[in-house]
């Protein structure tokens, strides 16, 4: 063990710490403070001033050092923002694919510099379109896709070659088959998947614990495909992002900020543990993982978090796995902004609360971002919610100058405390799920439902009591308030997407499309790489619930623990 | 004594977000109502529930946007099974354009985001 060398001599801490005492006693304690507990969102007692002895014990080239090199706690760049903005990334989905994909046109045009889409209700949980209890949601949420043929009418006209898509197929059985979609359409348009570019969410937890559906896989199954995606990235799709554990949608949930970086981190020890098992090498695979994240209300306990995960990830795959490769060790992860921070009382401070949100998020070194719109309390973002959305995060990076220096934050006695504090709070709650067994276990016994609905409940007591003030909601609230704006109205799906998959039907050649099924049951009897089969099978235009019907009948449905 | 409130709380069809129901599930156990929580249903399942567990209420959870097509399709259901007496309520991102029509097909009441727990409570108290 390297000997610690403290960042400030002994003496100085020592006449600081008296002088302050002194402060303390003779000027602040002659102020009246208002009555309530100072604490974070999380729970943390936060002090009333912060001084150079709350990080005196910090060792500057051991846990802070330089952006780009470890622990990272100053950003993944050394460069940050002043070489390159974080991507505008923001999302967009609703209704057929050609709705979308004219949304997607807008965006890009107005100056997005990357894709983000969103699927329909029943294309994440692996339902065609017309299947009886998917039809009251098809094109709600998101954009549905049910077979190949959507994911062409998607992205027509979009230079996949060029920018980053980002795949919002957060359950492991819907991004098997989305994915590959993705990846079949590019290799139809000539683009290598050597070269594409993007991400795709597939979480097992967001199966299994966060957005449930009437049938879901069981957890080591989901987790299985989960890996199955991993692995065949790894090695045939090398620039692509496969896996986007997502935080942000355990916090939406109910979870503390605590809690989300806890279980992302233990999420993604778990697929590193089972690739490994599966014969990768660390170096191979952790550069690709990467992380989604929530910006919520406490602006400074959000941008603290960012900066604790990149540290602990740091550590953690440098010591637990031996990771060399620097890549590895950066913790890279895109923001929303909450959307549970959000009211549907006087919709239009939202406008407020997500720039906050966003601002907390690039103080924390996010690679990208989105806003969120004005409405997403009520409605799927309507075209002017969706363009002041992304204005206020060009706002944020082209006119309040935050990107002229890397990690502005850094060296705060608060941000740094609270970061430290942050850290030690999720590595006692990471040992905590280690000694469980692992976060598939804990999925399995129910631990993480009860976490989560529990850490919901103390939210929403808060906001019952008024400890937690929501403008609009529990205060200065308007009796009889109209809506200031019209609401979205989601297009006509269902009978598109009907039409759609019957002349599909009609047209395949059935022989190949029963054979393409046959190989994927085949392979899931023989526990070989679903991903593989799957790109070839969607080419011969099976649909997606063909598919998850497939998969389901092989390895079987699992019911969630009821709260 | 009075018997308890008997309520069965359930999320419409392929909706995701299971965090409101799930706290008006507890709020409403810890008011000392009797809550069966079913997840995910479609609305025939949902009345066959209620008719099983002989609800005094029913109350559904969506935010996808599906309300319009299945929330009035729960009150068939019940009417068809002969349970009048069995109140429906709805919670979620409801537009307000959609109230009236919602009230008209027979859901008693919409609980929209930022509804106070003590509110949905005392609604459902009153009905003693």
């Amino acid at each position: 063990m390297t000997k610690r060398k403290e960042l400030y001599a002994a003496d100085s801490i020592k006449e600081i710490r008296q002088k302050m005492e002194k402060w303390g006693k003779e000027v602040y304690n002659t102020e009246k403070e208002r009555q309530e507990p100072f604490r974070t969102f999380s729970g943390l007692p936060i002090k009333s001033l912060y001084t150079p002895e709350d990080i005196s014990g910090i060792d500057y080239l051991q846990d802070m050092g330089f952006p780009g090199e470890e622990p990272f706690v100053r950003g993944i760049h050394p460069t940050m923002y002043r070489e390159r903005g974080w991507t505008l990334r923001q999302l967009a989905g609703f209704g057929p694919p050609e709705e979308t994909n004219r949304r997607y046109r807008l965006l890009l045009k107005e100056g997005a510099t990357g894709i983000n889409g969103v699927f329909d209700y029943p294309t994440l949980r692996g339902y065609d379109s017309t299947d009886p209890i998917a039809r009251a949601d098809a094109g709600r949420g998101g954009v549905a896709i049910d077979t190949l043929e959507d994911m062409r009418i998607l992205f027509d006209g979009i230079p996949i070659e060029k920018i980053s898509s980002s795949l919002v197929t957060c359950q492991p059985i819907c991004n098997i088959t989305v994915q590959s979609m993705y990846f079949a359409n590019a290799q139809d348009r000539g683009v290598q998947l050597n070269r594409l570019t993007g991400t795709s969410q597939n979480d097992f937890l967001m199966e299994t614990a966060i957005t449930v559906a009437p049938e879901v896989l069981p957890p080591r199954f989901s987790f299985k495909l989960s890996c199955d995606a991993i692995e065949y990235c790894t090695q045939h799709v090398p620039y692509w992002n496969p896996v986007s554990f997502s935080g942000y949608n355990y916090r939406e949930s109910g979870c503390t900020a605590i809690q989300e970086i806890a279980f992302v981190i233990a999420n993604a020890i778990a697929c590193s543990e089972e690739l490994i098992r599966r014969g990768s090498h660390v170096d191979s695979f952790a550069p690709r993982l990467s992380f989604f994240l929530s910006a919520h209300n406490d602006f400074f306990e959000e941008i603290a978090k960012y900066r604790a995960a990149r540290r602990i990830w740091c550590r953690i795959m440098k010591d637990r796995f031996g990771a060399k490769n620097p890549r590895s060790l950066a913790f890279r992860f895109h923001v929303q902004t909450a959307g549970v921070a959000l009211t549907a009382q006087q919709p239009l401070n939202n406008i407020a609360r997500s720039a906050y949100h966003g601002l907390s998020a690039v103080l924390g070194g996010a690679q990208s971002v989105h806003i969120d719109g004005y409405d997403e309390a009520l409605c799927t973002p309507t075209e002017l919610s969706a363009l002041t959305a992304l204005r206020i995060n060009q706002i944020l990076q082209l006119e309040t100058g935050v990107t002229n220096t890397v990690d502005p934050l850094g060296g705060s006695y608060f941000i740094e405390s609270l970061t430290g504090q942050l850290e030690e709070m999720i590595v006692t709650l990471l040992e905590k799920i280690d000694q469980m067994g692992g976060i598939v276990k804990a999925v399995e016994t129910g631990w993480i439902h009860r976490e989560i609905s529990d850490s919901a409940y103390n939210y929403q007591q808060a906001i019952e009591s008024g400890k937690m003030p929501v403008v609009g909601v529990n205060c200065y609230r308007e009796e009889d308030e109209k809506l200031p704006m019209d609401l979205f109205q989601v297009p006509e799906t269902l009978r598109i997407q009907e039409e759609r998959i019957k002349k599909i039907k009609k047209e395949r050649d059935p022989f190949r499309a029963q054979h393409a099924l046959d190989e994927i049951s085949r392979c899931c009897d023989e526990n070989g790489n679903l991903m593989e089969v799957i790109v070839e099978s969607v080419k011969a235009y099976v649909t997606e619930g063909e598919i998850s019907r497939t998969i389901k009948g092989c390895y079987g449905t699992w019911n969630m623990p009821l709260f | 004594m009075k018997k308890d409130i008997r309520v069965v709380i359930a999320r419409l069809g392929m909706d995701a977000h299971w965090r409101g129901s799930i706290v008006v599930a507890r709020a409403l156990r810890d008011a000392g109502m009797e809550v069966i929580y079913v997840g995910n249903q479609m609305p025939e399942n949902i009345a066959e529930t209620a008719v099983q567990e002989y609800a005094d209420v029913v109350g559904l959870s969506t935010l996808s946007g599906n309300h319009m097509i299945l929330a009035p399709e729960v009150v068939r259901h019940l009417r068809e099974r002969g349970m009048e007496q069995t109140i429906v309520v709805l919670g979620g991102t409801i537009p307000p354009d959609d109230v009236p029509k919602l009230k008209e097909a027979g859901i008693a009441e919409i609980f929209g985001p930022g509804t106070p727990l003590k509110k949905i409570i005392s609604f459902l108290s009153g009905l003693r």
